[in-house]
């Protein structure tokens, strides 16, 4: 298991007992199992530990620049929509500098995955607080502690009517693989928190924290229910995990209403060049 | 350092002075002697001069005050020049000579000159030996002088004698002089040289007369002979021949120089300049110009559309240019319309007719009329002095119901003026306006009314046959430019909109419902440029739009497409900056943002059209190379160009080759393989059995990160290579002309100064004009060497094209620049020209 999409020779740059190291078995996992095909799959990525994730999956990657994931992803599945298309990165990358890609990427309703490695801190540049560190986070930065409101995603998501939201903590990683799984199958923008620990530079929100903090939404959540979600999204301590919202009736509409029915792959789209010439002689 | 960069410090707008001897860069910024990065006017900062100081009034000592900042490195080119230059240094290290010998034989003449030249260089023989004709003619003329008013005879003997050795020095003096006029002029025939010629060859031939006289009849010295005169005759007026001899050398030398470009601040140009106020071009006696002005939001638009659509049926060539508010409603703008029998692509600031629709736009109008410009307006509008021929154009308007007809009005009355034929007009305004024939009875009702004003209008232009005009295609820029892009195959858009860009993001998704293009309206231009991306990775033809403001978003975006060799296209429609800037108007000041923006270096092609048909090969040539050399291509117009219209001819899309640069991967396949020419096969995902690994870290051939630094040298060297291989594929100026005083401009002033050249129908002028401005080649450069003169004529105020050209050692002589929001005019450009020439050799 896990073996087809593992990339050989990589030296993983995380601490040890980093929670990336279940992200990225998670993921590995999850495509083998689905059978997704590796070459007409993409992981896009920006900047951040979480962000490295795809350097250790073999499969097509695009690493771009900080926040930046989503508006290439969106375009990249546009070329092509036979393609799987993955944007991760974690919550500085996707909810801080990536914070207007992220809104209008949800109006949009591309179908993505959207996977966001949330711990609550910048881990890569050392220990800052990130847009979802809780209030009292003390920092190098931060040094009387954050005050600021912490960013929800998923109250966000919802608001912007997406069709997919939902949060896991990689804590449990069945648990994990599930909604993953699922996000899959969702035909439009598919959003998946996951919580993990930052074992360098988070001593607050922990594994154990994490467990302690959170619970399963069980079978019988009724995941169509908007107004419930929007109520769930608002909980913290504890945060419910699973699907709190998905809507089965998309149908990747946005792909559907700029390409039409049945999209080409954009590389071979050829004009129709008498049909210029025409539309040329007539000015 | 680099060659290259240390000409980056020439000590000019602030930044340090360098100079390089024997590989050693010293700062010169706190010189007295080097002011501005100008040395005594021969050199300039930011140069190896280790050559130069072998003629130099002083020795190395001097460099023993200035502060060490690094070592020049040797690059290739500096080697050759050395190699080039130092035949007499054989006895230099082995490495040296070897390079030399194994150096293949030039063809001899060219080896010959620069042979000459550095032996010139080394012993500067005209300026050693002219130095004795000059003072000791003076001299003999001096104590001539004194001999005239006391005749003794001591005298007459210094007089005789200097002049004699000043003669036969004069003529040894003459050798060298032609020598250098060859090598280092390339027998340049300004005025300077001709008259040293003239000057002194006459001077030579009478000193050999006065010789002459001398010892066939020495006592006419003393005697009022016809002999004698013509001896002190001689004497003086040769003392008078090697002051001007002296001057012109002195101005060959240093004559260009002494006027530092950088010095010059931008002149306010001031198109209301007093002495342009009767300014006309022979072009404009061959056309007419009707400028109409009104408030943003009443129609003048329609009005220009209707009337030039009117104007080519009844068989002329036509040019429009708006120029705008930034407000959808209110303000004062203007539609400038010309015509003319001959092709016309500019346009002009003082007007035929002008019409003016509210009194705003009577006073906006008031610096484009000329002594003999019929100015219409309505009845209503006071009559403050100036010479206004009123209508009752809101009266008739009223007639039928609404003030809007006004503009059918006024369509009627041009084509009355013109003494055209009505049935032209009332075709284009049914056309345009479907339901409502108000307009035609409006138009009709003007065209009588206007028959009344006929006689203060005489200027009758004749129309072309209107076969050959029905066969030309009336657009603007931004719509050439959308087909460029499509015949490129542009099959992805994603912009914000920005002004004057939005006219092709508009056209391009009203296009989208005929082509398969994806079209997205993105959050902001960050987005914009990563969509592009994206899409490009994926295997689509992505471009984006904008102006100044959105490119500046873009930086991150394009060091992206740099590093991970992503191609992408950059529709950058300028507008005056900075920031805010003049929304609605025009200006060529991003070229610098254009070429530079984006962290670290990367290859990139910067392309600038000049009129309607390169919008359309250049938009498709942006498509070619931003696949081929899988980097960013920025496409620059300008609010002036996008929405001027003007008239083109057939295209033939079918010849515009559809070339593709996509491979399709085996298993091994490795995106950033090394190769030659620095050209990686491009693969794209779901096409072959490989993976497509692009990252924006520092990557291996395969495309994984690393940080190993043999990898990253060997990384950056294949970007590099890229850049070698533009380079052979660069696109050379276009020169009209055989003269020796270059016109230089880029981008959409190519008809503007070609209009002008063509209208002042002097020789000496040439244009030069680049479509391609970045990068530029050195080969293709050197064409410009051989002019005299050279103007650069930039719509902005930092002339940043010519500084690019300084950059490649280029010397600019005079810079015309204009920072006003309005593209030049050909009567104003053509006396600024005309004052600009005043000025040279």
């Amino acid at each position: 298991m896990s073996q087809l999409f593992a990339r050989e020779n990589v030296d993983i740059a995380w601490c040890s007992g980093c929670g990336n190291f279940g992200i990225l078995k998670l993921i590995k996992e999850v495509l083998e199992e689905l059978s997704v095909e590796k070459k007409n799959t993409v992981i896009v990525s920006g900047i951040g530990q979480a962000a490295k994730t795809p350097y250790y999956i073999d499969t097509n990657i695009f690493g771009v620049l900080h926040g930046r994931a989503l508006p290439v992803a969106t375009a990249l599945k546009l070329s092509n929509t036979n393609l799987t298309v993955i944007a991760e990165g974690g919550d500085g990358d996707m909810y801080g500098e990536g914070g207007n890609h992220l809104i209008h990427t949800i109006r949009r309703d591309v179908n993505i995955v959207h996977i966001v490695h949330n711990n609550m801190v910048y881990g890569l540049t050392k220990g800052q607080a990130s847009p979802t560190s809780q209030k009292g986070f003390v920092t190098g930065v931060q040094v009387n502690g954050v005050v600021n409101e912490p960013f929800n995603p998923l109250a966000v998501a919802l608001s912007l009517q997406a069709g997919f939201v939902s949060r896991v903590n990689i804590g449990d990683i069945s648990h994990a693989k599930e909604v993953l799984k699922k996000a899959f199958s969702h035909k439009g923008y598919a959003l998946i928190d996951i919580l993990q620990p930052c074992v360098t530079f988070n001593k607050t929100n922990t594994y154990s924290w994490f467990k302690e903090n959170s619970y399963k939404l069980d079978v019988s959540y009724d995941s169509s229910d908007f107004d419930l979600a929007l109520k769930k999204a608002f909980e913290f301590i504890p945060m419910p995990l699973g699907v709190l919202y998905q809507d089965t009736s998309r149908d990747n509409h946005f792909q559907k209403h700029i390409l039409g029915e049945n999209p080409k792959a954009l590389y071979s789209v050829q004009h129709d060049i008498q049909k210029l010439q025409d539309l040329f002689n007539g000015y | 350092m680099t060659l290259n960069e240390l000409k980056q410090y020439n000590g000019t707008n602030g930044t340090k002075a360098y100079i390089a001897y024997k590989g050693v860069v010293y700062d010169v910024t706190q010189s007295d002697f080097w002011q501005n990065g100008d040395h005594e006017g021969i050199h300039t900062a930011g140069e190896d001069l280790t050559e130069a100081l072998a003629h130099a009034p002083h020795g190395e000592e001097v460099f023993k005050r200035f502060p060490v900042v690094g070592k020049l490195e040797e690059n290739e080119a500096s080697v050759n020049t050395k190699k080039e230059l130092n035949n007499k240094k054989q006895s230099q290290n082995n490495n040296n000579q070897q390079k030399f010998q194994d150096k293949p034989k030039k063809d001899t003449p060219k080896s010959l000159k620069i042979q000459i030249k550095s032996l010139y260089k080394q012993y500067h023989l005209h300026s050693m030996t002219v130095h004795f004709p000059i003072a000791l003619h003076l001299f003999a003329a001096v104590i001539n002088v004194l001999f005239l008013l006391n005749p003794k005879e001591s005298y007459e003997v210094i007089v005789f004698y200097s002049l004699f050795i000043a003669t036969i020095m004069g003529g040894v003096a003459m050798v060298p002089g032609i020598l250098s006029w060859w090598v280092n002029y390339d027998f340049s025939t300004a005025k300077a040289f001709v008259v040293k010629l003239i000057v002194s060859v006459i001077t030579f031939i009478l000193g050999v007369i006065a010789i002459n006289i001398y010892y066939a009849n020495p006592a006419s010295i003393y005697e009022y002979s016809f002999d004698g005169i013509v001896y002190h005759f001689i004497v003086l007026i040769t003392g008078v021949n090697v002051i001007i001899l002296g001057y012109y050398g002195g101005k060959i030398t240093w004559g260009n120089r002494t006027k530092r470009v950088a010095d010059d601040s931008l002149e306010a140009v001031n198109i209301i300049k007093e002495k342009y106020e009767d300014s006309t071009l022979g072009s404009m006696e061959n056309s007419i110009s009707i400028l109409i002005g009104g408030a943003a939001g009443t129609g003048i638009n329609t009005l220009e559309k209707i009337l030039i659509e009117a104007l080519k049926k009844s068989g002329y060539y036509v040019f429009s240019t708006k120029e705008f508010m930034s407000r959808v409603r209110g303000g004062s703008n203007t539609a400038l319309i010309r015509i003319s029998n001959t092709p016309i692509y500019a346009p002009c600031w003082k007007v035929d007719i002008s019409i003016a629709m509210d009194k705003l736009a009577l006073e906006h109008m008031h610096n484009r009329w000329r002594k003999d410009t019929i100015v219409l307006a309505d009845e209503s509008l006071s009559n403050n002095g100036e010479n206004i021929t009123t209508l009752p154009i809101e009266e008739s308007a009223k007639k039928f119901g609404n003030i809007q007809y006004a503009n059918s009005y006024i369509m009627g009355v041009v084509f009355s003026l013109l003494q055209l034929d009505n049935k032209n007009l009332l075709e284009s305004i049914s056309t345009h306006f479907k339901t409502d024939d108000d307009n035609i009875k409006v138009a009709e009702l003007a065209f009588k009314d206007g028959k009344k004003l006929q006689k203060l209008f005489s200027k009758k232009i004749s129309s072309e046959d209107s076969e050959t005009i029905n066969k030309l295609h009336l657009m603007n820029g931004t719509t050439a430019s959308g087909f460029g892009f499509l015949v490129g195959g542009c099959n992805m858009v994603t912009s914000y909109p920005m002004s004057p860009s939005t006219g092709v993001l508009n056209f391009m998704a009203s296009m989208s419902k005929q082509f398969d293009i994806a079209l997205e309206q993105s959050e902001d231009e960050i987005a914009s440029l990563h969509m592009v991306l994206g899409g490009w990775y994926g295997g689509a033809r992505a471009m984006t739009t904008t102006s100044g403001g959105g490119f500046a978003l873009m930086g991150e975006g394009l060091s992206l497409s740099g590093m991970t060799e992503t191609p992408a296209v950059i529709y950058l429609a300028q507008r005056p900056g900075p920031a805010t800037g003049l929304p609605t108007r025009s200006e060529q000041g991003d070229l610098n943002m254009a070429i530079y923006s984006g962290h670290g270096p990367f290859p990139r092609v910067v392309l600038a059209p000049g009129n309607l048909q390169e919008c359309i090969e250049y938009g498709y040539l942006a498509f070619e190379l931003a696949d081929k050399y899988q980097i960013p291509v920025v496409f620059l117009s300008d609010q002036y160009l996008a929405d001027s219209i003007s008239m083109i001819e057939d295209i033939d899309f079918s010849s515009y080759e559809q070339k593709r640069y996509i491979t399709k991967t085996s298993k091994e396949y490795q995106r950033y393989e090394n190769t030659d020419d620095g050209i990686s096969p491009r693969g794209i995902p779901d096409f072959g059995e490989g993976l497509i690994c692009s990252v924006g870290d520092e990557h291996d051939q395969r495309g994984q990160i690393t940080e190993d630094y043999a990898i990253r040298e060997q990384m950056v060297a294949k970007r590099a290579r890229k850049n070698d291989e533009i380079l052979k594929n660069t696109i050379a100026p276009e020169i009209r002309g055989e003269g020796k005083i270059a016109i230089v401009g880029w981008g959409s002033t190519k008809e503007i100064i070609k209009e002008v050249l063509d209208s002042l129908d002097n020789d000496d002028l040439v244009q030069v004009h680049f479509a391609w401005v970045y990068p530029l080649a050195q080969e293709q450069l050197q064409v410009l060497k051989k002019y005299d003169f050279i103007v650069v004529v930039e719509n902005n105020a930092d002339g940043a094209f010519a500084n690019q050209l300084k950059l490649h050692d280029i010397q600019v002589d005079k810079q015309i620049l204009q920072s006003n929001g309005f593209n030049f005019f050909v009567d104003q450009l053509s006396e600024m020209i005309k004052d600009t020439l005043k000025e040279q050799l």
